[in-house]
């Protein structure tokens, strides 16, 4: 976790995407969503990535183009853009 | 008026089914679903950059008297399959079309965006008058070089080309004069590095495509005034990578620009959407002929009744990307249909996954320079179906000291 990053964006950003991983993927179990993993790691297709990010940047109100998400390498980072992006 | 007077794809002879690919690449069929693809085009041998785009043109070409084929001063092929550094497609095809001598003869490269870039400056062009009554033609023509490598993207490429003329008797499209918008920048989302080496960074190249429609039509609705995305347009045809990434992009933009349920969103998607659909769903991506495929496809599929606006988007990876509009008339219906695109696409001859395995051995070598190669289509001709193109075709036959070698069948 980035320590620049607030404890309470972090836990709001990452209840936001947990719940737009379940929408997006329902038979996922919750336990499989471990912060060293990439979105495709949990069987989330292109399309299926592309709706996870719009869902979860549409809940927490984060206005920032799709291709600010292109690079990011794994759940934990995503979680404090995620964080870093509302706060901004 | 300046617009599409005419418009054909030719799309080869041989094709295959996505659940006989995914069974031979062992992929994994639950991506079906999002891929929203049934089958793709397979090239043989005989057929490269330069045969696909004779043969989509060819038809067109025909039906034009001696009098009006002179007029077509323009010919633009735009490929991301070129076949020399320095020479042409465009040169070839020119010789195999029988244009006139004084045709300006071109060929573009800016990946997907390509047709459409040039189609707007074709356009503009021909609206200026410095030659009435003249015509252009556009061709967007590439072949497929991937393999097993490029994994679920194998399944979206497909092989041929779309055949674009204008013209001031727009009897296809009437181009919105001064309606586009535009959205580029420089990104390495996808490339041809090589000649048989496509590379692609997924999210990176869906992400940006998503972001030039939105950024796009943004431009589109500050030049024209009024413009709305749920009500300007009848009738949507978007770039087609594959169809269920045009699905996600009409879903964001209708969260975007209304405040509309799912339900909605889906029924606007059958009614706007889904006709532009059903060729690229059989056929695969046709990168800078695609929107072209999805005209064609939605003209078909649901022939119009009333003159109709069309937003057209237009995507190339690297990127560069537009939003534009045009009006279809009912007229177009009768005119696209003497074209039998659906007959011939439904009669390219079905494959297994061991004759495309072999096929393709053969065909990744298309864009490799070679200085001499001979190539037999009589050799091939199992793998193919005539009735996926009845009239003349045009076949490679080999290169001989770089010069590409062609004849007709």
């Amino acid at each position: 976790m980035n320590d620049t990053v607030g404890r309470e964006a972090r836990s709001a950003a990452e209840l936001a995407l947990r719940e737009a991983i379940g929408e997006i993927l329902p038979t996922l179990p919750a336990a499989e969503i471990t912060g060293n993993r990439h979105l495709r790691d949990l069987g989330a297709d292109s399309v299926d990535r592309i709706e996870i990010i719009l869902t979860v940047t549409r809940r927490l109100g984060i206005d920032e183009p799709l291709s600010a998400f292109s690079a990011i390498p794994d759940i934990d980072h995503l979680i404090d853009h995620l964080a870093r992006a509302r706060r901004a | 008026m300046i617009g599409i007077e005419w418009l054909n794809v030719y799309a080869g002879l041989a094709g295959i089914a996505l659940t006989e690919l995914f069974d031979g690449r062992g992929l994994d069929h639950d991506r079906l679903a999002n891929l929203m693809m049934e089958r793709r085009s397979v090239g043989l041998p005989f057929e490269d950059p330069v045969t696909n785009a004779v043969n989509a043109a060819k038809p067109l070409v025909d039906a034009l008297t001696p009098g009006e084929r002179a007029r077509i001063e323009l010919l633009v092929t735009s490929t991301e399959s070129g076949v020399d550094y320095s020479k042409s497609v465009a040169s070839y095809v020119h010789e195999h079309l029988g244009l006139s001598r004084s045709c300006r003869v071109l060929e573009a490269k800016q990946a997907c965006y390509a047709a459409t870039g040039m189609v707007q400056l074709a356009a503009g062009w021909l609206a200026s008058g410095h030659s009435p009554g003249a015509r252009a033609l556009v061709i967007a023509t590439d072949v497929a070089v991937v393999d097993e490598y490029a994994q679920y993207a194998e399944a979206a490429t497909g092989h041929g080309a779309a055949a674009v003329l204008l013209g001031d008797q727009p009897r296809i499209l009437a181009i919105d004069p001064g309606a586009y918008g535009l959205h580029s920048y420089e990104t390495l989302d996808s490339a041809r590095p090589e000649p048989t080496l496509d590379i692609a960074d997924a999210d990176r190249s869906l992400f940006a495509y998503l972001d030039c429609l939105t950024r796009s039509f943004a431009d589109y609705a500050d030049r024209v005034e009024g413009a709305d995305f749920a009500t300007t347009f009848d009738r949507l045809v978007l770039h087609t990578p594959f169809a269920g990434l045009v699905k996600a992009g009409h879903r964001k933009m209708m969260r975007e620009h209304t405040a509309v349920g799912a339900e909605a969103v889906e029924a606007d998607f059958a009614r706007r959407v889904a006709p532009s659909l059903a060729y690229p769903q059989v056929v695969g991506n046709l990168c800078s002929g695609s929107v072209y495929l999805a005209l064609a496809s939605t003209i078909d599929r649901a022939p119009v009744q009333r003159p109709e606006r069309v937003g057209l988007f237009s995507y190339g990876s690297g990127c560069a990307s537009e939003f534009l509009s045009g009006v279809v008339a009912p007229e177009a219906g009768p005119e696209l249909g003497r074209m039998r695109i659906a007959e011939r696409l439904a009669a390219r001859r079905a494959v297994g996954f061991e004759e495309y395995t072999r096929l393709l051995k053969e065909t990744r070598r298309c864009l490799v320079p070679e200085r001499d190669r001979r190539v037999d289509p009589e050799d091939w001709w199992d793998f193919a179906d005539r009735a996926a193109h009845p009239g003349e075709l045009l076949v490679l036959t080999g290169v001989e000291n770089h010069h590409r070698r062609y004849d007709w069948r």
